[in-house]
């Protein structure tokens, strides 16, 4: 039975600001329809309108060409409508299987849950994902030990769990790695043949090309293009996005060869973690070095250790000197800086000011009582050059978007001078422009003679900016590749744990 | 894969671990200071003592378990305790008697739902509404019982004090009912929805469940368990006194964080609470059989407390330098 949902001329105001002033979006059975849109363009308020989360305050839905009224999230999923949202809605203390059937568990005669029932039905659920895990993943295990990309799994078959006609998945590629991602396309490949509809959110050009049938395009809050997908190319998109073309031209500082004559700034031997089994490398000052490879093979560690903030063995040597890190303070005293993965819990105290968030690391500068004019003097100063969109310092950090907190973890960093950055996935859910900049900026600081060491779970990123890329399996360095080698393929190849020989 | 037996693993899984320990290493002192507490009478006059705070930390525990915590139980089990020892009185009748016990559970319930009524639907503070409850509910037992005394009928009293069914103490029989409902409850939808609650209040209803009803209906439950407590202790000393409770409030919250469950919420279960209170029990019997000087005692009891908190986080501490 094809069933369809539309959305016209959508409104949506937060208090004084809108978020969606036009939003329009088509959906149909047997389709996926990609929903795009850069960072604040109101692709999450889209979504919240559909499924629920939000009471829209203009414009109608139609569901089948009836109007349609969702007051909570429970009406939208009555009506069989599935959210995969950002922001996990599990909890972590429950098991994988609790969280699935939550409201919705198995019961025997007795009025208590069917432990067996649960099992069975969980079981099922998740060999659509076998074979993609890192842990051995099971129905008890509680949701707070497994790694962020199997929460993420676990958050998308609770989604698919009671059957709905639609499913939206909002940004849930982006804590995944290659592997999960193709198994999900895969499965959303089945539930198109199986007549169900899907809105896919990404900011990944690659994904969306590989999968939506149609496009709906976002820009402050209006939509600004619809269409099929094999109408147009990435370019054409990106254009509809933010009207700049040249977002992905990436521009590595100067010449490679001249920077093996520069000074070591990093030398690491054979280092051990719980996720690291001995590895060895070392970074010349003014060097861009990637670290590639699937999520979860010990790249955090890698860098949390560096950082001190996880023990270890193994020797560091920094600028020829031996170092023994204990605790963060010490790192940052040696001038290393640590980007952490997930900026709403490590990167940033999302409650209060910018102005706190920026300075948090560097208050004993402005001595005792605080100056707080020249705090908040360096502050704006650091706001400016990262080219911040904030209303006023003293907003706090949740009301900035993705790519502009991220801007505010980076810079409270940079205004302590590091001579070592460490960045853990820095461009996650930071929109297209924001990655333009962020792009440059790290171009820039090199050139400047700082030096950094870059996770990324975008492979284009890697490819297109990085001098060299460790690509790190299971623990262990696999692969370095530079120059010539530095290609998608073998970056790719490599993260498969897939020798260079085997890569074509 | 079969997995290794570890001392993290058994902290997560079983968060009852820890509490044992504590309970046999009470158990054993208290053995060595009191050699017959195993004969029935002693055992019994020991459970007996012990029970109303048992009862307490269930409720309360349930009330952590679903991410709020219960000030006002001690201010509860007073009013029923001066209730009873009022309207009932040292020659009522035996069936007056069970008449008021069935009015102050209900009393118990309803104190509980005020509560619940700030707490869930108008999203006040927990800690805060009751702790202002607590007031009330003191006050009333004051109003209700100026002055110590009163009393229910002796027979009554001896009922609770001396029956040993099958040679056993009634309160064993009290404590294993309790854990078998809480086993029952613990694995219906409404035990699912508890955790929920307690885990991630968003989350849970993001995902459609009755957050606001479940977050009620657990300060109802602690009210209830609270009026137990109040039949129980009332039973056990045979009098009045509006005072009797204001000490237990701590006491039970005590119990169930020494029994292992978050004060975050969504973490334990009842049966770490259960015996968290007999080991704070048991750690007051310690100090009266040690003969330790009362001046003392007050400090001792909390040292042991203190560390019996500290305990898991040391070790833990320890073991991360190992690494």
């Amino acid at each position: 039975m094809a069933k369809s949902l539309s959305a016209r001329n959508i409104v949506k105001r937060y208090g004084g600001v809108v978020a969606l002033s036009d939003g329009n979006l088509d959906v149909s059975t047997g389709e996926v329809v990609a929903l795009i849109g850069a960072n604040g363009s109101g692709k999450s308020t889209m979504s919240k309108v559909i499924n629920g989360v939000v009471v829209l305050d203009g414009g109608q839905l139609l569901l089948d060409d009836k109007p349609a009224y969702f007051s909570s999230p429970q009406a939208a999923k009555n009506m069989g409508i599935a959210t995969v949202f950002q922001e996990l809605s599990l909890i972590p203390q429950m098991t994988v299987a609790e969280n699935i059937w939550l409201t919705r568990e198995p019961m025997t005669a007795f009025g208590t849950v069917n432990r067996i029932l649960i099992k069975d039905k969980t079981e099922q659920l998740l060999s659509l994902f076998r074979g993609t895990y890192k842990t051995d993943l099971r129905p008890d295990d509680p949701v707070a030990s497994l790694p962020p990309d199997e929460k993420q799994l676990i958050e998308i078959l609770k989604a698919i769990s009671f059957d709905p006609w639609m499913i939206i998945l909002d940004e849930a590629t982006a804590s995944l790695d290659s592997r999960q991602v193709q198994r999900l396309f895969e499965l959303i490949g089945a539930w198109k043949e199986a007549d169900k509809a899907i809105v896919f959110i990404s900011h990944r050009m690659e994904e969306i090309f590989s999968i939506a049938d149609k496009y709906s395009v976002l820009r402050n809050g209006k939509t600004v293009g619809a269409g099929d997908m094999k109408d147009i190319d990435d370019k054409e998109l990106v254009k509809l996005m933010i009207e700049k073309e040249s977002v992905f031209s990436f521009s590595r500082a100067d010449s490679k060869n001249g920077k093996k004559e520069k000074p070591v700034c990093l030398e690491v031997k054979d280092l051990r973690t719980d996720s690291l089994h001995g590895v060895s490398f070392s970074v010349h000052e003014g060097e861009l070095v990637g670290i590639g490879g699937l999520r979860g093979q010990g790249q955090r560690d890698l860098l949390l250790s560096l950082f001190g903030d996880v023990p270890y063995s193994g020797t560091v040597n920094l600028f020829g000197n031996e170092i023994r890190l204990r605790h963060p303070r010490e790192a940052m005293k040696l001038g290393m800086a640590l980007v952490p993965g997930d900026r709403a819990r490590e990167g940033l105290l999302y409650i209060r000011s910018i102005l706190e968030n920026l300075q948090l690391p560097s208050w004993a500068q402005y001595g005792f009582p605080l100056r707080i004019g020249k705090a908040k003097r360096d502050a704006e100063q650091a706001g400016a050059s990262l080219n911040l969109k904030m209303a006023g310092l003293q907003e706090p950090v949740s009301s900035l978007s993705g790519g502009n907190a991220q801007k505010v973890v980076l810079g409270k960093w940079l205004m302590r001078k590091p001579k070592l950055l460490l960045l853990d996935d820095p461009t996650k859910g930071v929109d297209v422009g924001t990655k333009a900049e962020f792009y440059a900026l790290l171009t820039q600081l090199c050139s400047e003679g700082k030096t950094i060491l870059f996770y990324s779970s975008t492979d284009e990123e890697l490819v297109g900016l990085c001098d060299r890329v460790l690509v790190v399996h299971d623990g262990l360095i696999r692969t370095e590749l530079s120059g010539a080698s530095l290609t998608k393929e073998n970056l790719i190849g490599a993260s498969l744990g897939v020798s260079n020989e085997g890569v074509r | 894969m079969k997995k290794r037996i570890t001392w993290d693993f058994l902290m997560a899984r079983y968060p009852a671990f820890f509490p044992l320990i504590l309970l046999v290493l009470s158990i054993a002192v208290n053995l060595f200071l009191q050699p017959n507490m195993f004969v029935r009478e002693t055992l019994n006059s020991n459970m007996r003592v012990f029970l109303p705070l048992i009862i307490l930390a269930v409720g309360q525990a349930i009330v952590l378990l679903g991410g709020g915590i219960d000030i006002s139980v001690g201010g509860v089990v007073s009013i029923i305790n001066t209730i009873l020892a009022t309207r009932v009185g040292l020659d009522g009748s035996s069936e007056k008697m069970w008449q008021f016990v069935l009015i102050s559970l209900v009393a118990g319930a309803l104190a509980g739902a005020i509560n619940g009524f700030f707490i869930a639907y108008l999203r006040l503070q927990p800690i805060i509404t009751t702790y202002a409850t607590s007031f009330l509910y003191a006050g009333l037992a004051l109003f209700i019982l100026p002055n110590p005394g009163g009393g229910i009928p002796a027979d009554i009293a001896n009922l609770y004090r001396t029956s040993t069914p099958l040679g056993l103490p009634l309160a064993f029989y009290v404590i294993v009912i309790l854990l078998l409902i809480w086993m029952y409850v613990s694995s219906t939808r409404y035990g699912k929805y508890l955790f929920a609650v307690g885990g991630k209040a968003d989350a849970a209803y993001e995902t459609a469940v009755p957050v606001t009803r479940v977050q009620f209906s657990i300060y109802v439950i602690s009210g209830f368990m609270a009026a137990l407590a109040g039949i129980a202790i009332t039973m056990l000393s045979g009098s009045g006194n509006a005072e009797i409770g204001s000490s237990m409030t701590l006491n039970s919250i005590t119990a169930v964080v020494i029994g292992g469950n978050a004060f975050s919420g969504g973490i334990g279960g009842v049966t770490g609470p259960v015996m968290g209170a007999v080991t704070l029990s048991l750690i007051q019997n310690i100090i009266s059989f040690g003969h330790i000087n009362t001046w003392w005692e007050t400090l001792v009891k909390a040292t042991i407390i203190v560390v019996a908190l500290a305990a898991p986080g040391v070790i833990n501490l320890i073991r991360r330098r190992r690494v």
